[in-house]
């Protein structure tokens, strides 16, 4: 696999794929619901679109960092939808993003260019 | 509807692999998100699309070449995809291959545009008539006519056969010029008469108002008129208010009532007017005067073969009843579109079958470019397939290439067609044919474009994708760039074929040629310099108006003679009358024959220079009570051979119908060729006007000192002083004249002779590459050569003797094709047979001239090679 492709050397991760790894955190979700916990989220700062959410949803899947449910959540009776859980080297991704972006918003606080954690 | 263009964007789009595992997903969520977003949310899924699209196909191809064993499953749009961007990459790394490749291609396929063009719309095209191939011609021919053509009949024969035949609705049309009145500059229009309801049986609706019917044409009928679009147009704007209006047409007050759609010319452009006819009852029975075309519209159910036969009974029944006018006689029976395009369309098919060859001849040239490309990429294709490319793959991406090469050509090509179309259309000749306002770069041709650059496409890339796709790759792999003997010969062929196209072409070209430069060689038998020529149609012809102008025309100063007569020489047999000698009297069954006459003035002669052969000219006493005629040569030959034809009476026309009552030949002149430099001079009869004064209009014919187009305002003023309102029409020099009978030759000649040039160009292009390329091959063999002693010399005969090889080869190929193939354009030769042998011996000369100069470099290239480089660099 050439470089560009992989999301390990990806970071920091993209804004949409950090979105749908948070969406997956405490949660087995399907695509679309995926797309609207991030919108809900974000306050419909980060908007998926079917393609955008697979090209990454393909990623994800390729990097081992979420899978696919085998069976349907009970109460789901739509064929169609496919359910994606996190695994735990997709945890500890999202993780990692966020500890990365904690360590930044320190330093930003050092700096006094934010306010300091209540 | 909105989420089923989305999945078939997936399909198209994404990779089989990506599309199988993630479409329906992918469709059930955007379903749900146009649910909540609105139809619109599709915009907001093509960006990440397309960037899904074209990472997904990266990743795929990376993963590809490392797993190329692995035949992976694509769908055909993948692989047709990926061969295009490969195609694009390694043509845009050679861009002069591609460069070259594309030019040439493209002046073939732009030299096939414009010519199919014409074509198109003047041989394959259906006219503007409705359900035409059911509109036939009827003509009534001399038993011994063999073009087919739209002959004329005598009203008597044409309303026999409109009462008597049953498988066809039967018209009949003559040509008639009237001058236009009451619009600015009085004008000379060009019309036509309807008789017997051409409009109806053309069967064409009107743009607005109504067609000539029947009815039109009764005796008390008022005089009504039909426009043509044009005329409408350029009169009135687009005021369909127009009818019931009245429009002066020669003196004569018509009323409009009807408008033609635009494009509708029947029976030919420019056609501005239609008039019923007004015939009376005796004028009806004239069976001596042939001036009505006829044309008919076969019934329901009736076949053309029918429809012959019918006429065959007729034309029986007519020559029994009217033995004198039908007297071998016969009535033809033709499809409308070959009797209107007639004698044209061998000049144009010859042309087509011209740039097909020069497109077949471009076609071998870039096989052998890519032949010889893709020989220096064995190595590469030997990897692909070592690596598990299958045969099939590489040929297909191959033919992609050349598939690129073609429709880029194929799109230059249309330029290029564009513009060569403007220079065919700018010459006279071209818009000369008929139907040739109908000509354009429409649909068709656009269509036609991309059939052809498909095919040659194909054409020219399958010899390099069928050499390599089957090339063992070991071999390959050890001989490097170096050919195999295969593909060699494969390039042989091809150059050979291109040198028996270039033959062929040339031998086509040097015959019309020869034919053309023997036609400007024809003596005319007019002296044509320093002579004006235009015509005057008065409204009504006071008998004082010609003479009076000819005077005033002579007092101007630079002038020398002038005179007039009916029809110009060189432009035409003119009209025509039964030649009858008096002294020897036909027997009653056997129909005279018409001969052309021209009505003139005594100065005639002297003006264009005819020459008095024996007795005298006319002069001034032949006048209407002593009428005296002068006759040609050819005239001489036909009815007086061998006897002293003057002072025999004679008379024209028919007995009861005679032009004057009866006239002494007094004189013999020289022959002018009128029916075209390459026919034989027609027998003429020379009348003096004094004995026809009613002519309706005249050409005058002005022999002037110096520039004759100086004195034309003073002809001018000549002319508007005796009558402000007659116009003057066709001014030209009788040079000009003269040069117009041999056009249609020199059009199809200075094509031709483009096209062969063309050809040979390419062929001799063809010869260097291959030896150019030969040389490049063999540079270790040469060196090894070089090294164990060989000359210079000895290096160069042996390219120059595969070069004599490929043209000797070509030569005899070419040759006998063009002995077969040049028997098809025989009627467009004149003065040479279509096997002349001086012709085919200079054509040979110049391709094994221009052959083995081609040859030259290539061997000169080879005596240059260094054995010790080449060798090391094995």
């Amino acid at each position: 696999m050439p470089a560009r492709d992989s999301l390990e050397s990806a970071s920091p991760l993209s804004a949409q794929v950090f979105q749908i790894l948070l969406s997956l955190v405490d949660d087995d979700l399907h695509g679309y619901a995926i797309i609207q916990d991030v919108a809900q989220r974000t306050g419909g700062e980060v908007r998926l679109t079917a393609s955008t959410l697979y090209a990454a949803v393909k990623r994800l899947l390729d990097n081992g960092w979420i899978e696919e449910l085998r069976e349907r959540p009970k109460g789901d009776d739509d064929p169609r939808r496919r359910y994606y859980r996190l695994t735990p080297k997709g945890r500890q991704a999202a993780r990692g993003e966020a500890l990365r972006i904690e360590r930044l918003a320190g330093m930003a606080r050092a700096k006094q260019l934010i306010g300091a954690k209540r | 509807m909105i989420v089923r263009i989305y999945r078939a964007l997936l399909r198209l789009l994404l990779p089989s692999r990506f599309h199988d595992a993630f479409a329906d997903d992918m469709t059930a969520v955007f379903a749900e998100l146009a649910r909540e977003r609105g139809p619109l949310a599709l915009f907001g899924e093509l960006p990440g699309l397309v960037r899904l699209a074209v990472r997904s196909r990266r990743s795929d191809r990376t993963m590809r070449a490392h797993a190329v064993t692995t035949r992976l499953e694509e769908n055909v749009f993948d692989s047709f995809a990926q061969d295009l961007r490969f195609a694009a990459r390694t043509l845009g790394r050679a861009p002069m291959f591609t460069l070259v490749a594309v030019v040439t291609l493209a002046l073939g396929i732009g030299a096939n545009t414009a010519i199919f063009s014409v074509v198109d719309a003047v041989l394959l095209s259906p006219l503007h008539l409705s359900d035409p191939d059911r509109l036939v011609a009827v003509s009534e021919v001399p038993k011994s006519a063999t073009t087919i053509s739209i002959g004329s009949t005598s009203p008597g024969s044409f309303f026999d056969w409109k009462d008597q035949v049953k498988s066809m609705q039967l018209a009949g049309y003559t040509p008639v010029n009237r001058v236009l009145t009451g619009h600015g500059e009085p004008e000379q229009l060009i019309g036509t008469t309807s008789i017997g309801g051409l409009l109806q049986v053309a069967a064409v609706r009107p743009l607005f108002g109504r067609v000539l019917t029947l009815d039109d044409e009764a005796a008390d009928a008022p005089q009504v008129i039909v426009l043509s679009f044009d005329l409408w147009h350029r009169l009135y704007g687009d005021d369909r208010r127009i009818l019931g209006q009245s429009i002066n047409l020669g003196g004569v007050p018509r009323t409009i009532v009807g408008v033609m759609p635009a494009g509708f010319t029947f029976p030919g452009a420019p056609n501005d007017f239609w008039v019923p006819s007004r015939l009376d009852a005796k004028f009806r029975a004239n069976r001596d005067q042939y001036f009505i075309a006829a044309i008919g519209r076969l019934a329901p159910g009736t076949t053309i073969e029918r429809a012959q036969a019918e006429m065959q009974v007729e034309s029986a029944r007519l020559t029994r009843d009217w033995p004198m006018y039908n007297q071998g006689t016969r009535i033809d029976v033709a499809p409308l579109r070959d009797a209107i395009v007639g004698a044209t369309s061998q000049r144009l098919w010859v042309l087509m079958g011209a740039v097909a060859f020069v497109l077949l001849i471009t076609c071998a040239n870039l096989g052998n470019l890519l032949l010889a490309r893709a020989t220096t990429r064995r190595r590469e294709f030997a990897v692909r397939r070592a690596l598990g490319a299958g045969a099939s793959r590489v040929t297909r991406q191959l033919l992609t290439e050349s598939l690129v090469i073609a429709l880029l050509g194929g799109a230059m090509g249309l330029a290029v067609g564009k513009a060569f179309l403007k220079l065919v259309l700018a010459a006279q000749v071209t818009t000369n044919l008929p139907r040739s306002d109908e000509i354009a770069l429409d649909g068709r041709v656009l269509l036609f474009t991309l059939i052809v650059s498909l095919i040659a496409g194909v054409f020219f890339g399958v010899v390099p994708a069928w050499q390599l796709g089957r090339a063992p790759a070991a071999g390959a792999l050890r001989d490097g760039d170096r050919g195999s003997g295969g593909s060699q010969f494969a390039r042989g062929v091809l150059v050979v074929a291109e040198l028996a196209l270039a033959m062929i072409l040339l031998a086509g070209a040097g015959l019309t040629l020869r034919s053309f430069s023997l036609l400007e060689r024809v003596n005319p038998g007019v002296r044509s310099d320093h002579v004006l020529t235009f015509t005057v149609s008065p409204r009504s012809a006071a008998p004082t108006f010609f003479p009076t102008t000819l005077e005033r025309i002579r007092a101007l100063r630079g002038v020398t003679s002038a005179a007039v007569v009916t029809t110009l020489p060189i432009s035409g047999r003119g009209i025509g009358a039964w030649f009858n000698r008096i002294d020897r009297p036909l027997p009653d069954n056997v129909q005279p024959t018409g001969e052309a006459y021209r009505v003139v003035t005594p100065d005639y002669f002297a003006t264009v220079g005819i020459r008095l052969v024996s007795g005298r000219l006319l002069n001034g006493d032949d006048r209407k009570e002593a009428p005296a005629i002068v006759v040609n040569e050819a005239l001489v030959k036909k009815y007086y051979p061998g006897e002293n034809p003057i002072g025999k009476p004679v008379y024209l026309g028919a007995p009861d119908n005679r032009l004057f009552q009866q006239a002494p030949i007094v004189g013999v002149v020289s022959d002018t060729r009128d029916l075209g430099l390459g026919s034989d001079p027609a027998p003429t009869v020379y009348i003096p006007l004094a004995v026809m004064p009613t002519w309706p209009f005249f050409s005058y014919v002005v022999r002037t000192t110096g520039d004759p187009a100086t004195i034309m305002p003073d002809v001018r003023r000549i002319v508007r002083e005796l009558d402000p309102a007659v116009p003057i029409r066709n001014v030209e020099a009788l040079d000009d004249v003269v040069s117009a009978a041999v056009a249609p030759a020199r059009w199809s000649t200075t094509l031709l002779s483009v096209f062969a040039a063309l050809a040979l160009v390419m062929a001799v292009l063809g010869v260097f590459g291959v030896l150019s390329f030969l040389v490049t091959q063999r540079r270790r063999e040469i060196g090894i050569r070089v090294a164990l002693g060989a000359s210079p010399s000895a290096v160069r005969a042996l390219v120059v003797r595969r070069g004599l090889g490929l043209v000797a080869a070509g030569l005899i190929l070419g040759g006998a094709g063009a002995l077969a193939v040049t028997r098809l354009m025989s009627t467009l030769l004149f003065g040479v047979t279509p096997t002349d042998p001086t012709t085919f011996t200079l054509v040979a000369l110049v391709l094994a001239v221009a052959g083995l100069s081609a040859s030259y470099l290539p061997a000169r290239a080879a005596t240059t090679v260094d054995p010790i480089i080449a060798l090391r660099a094995e």
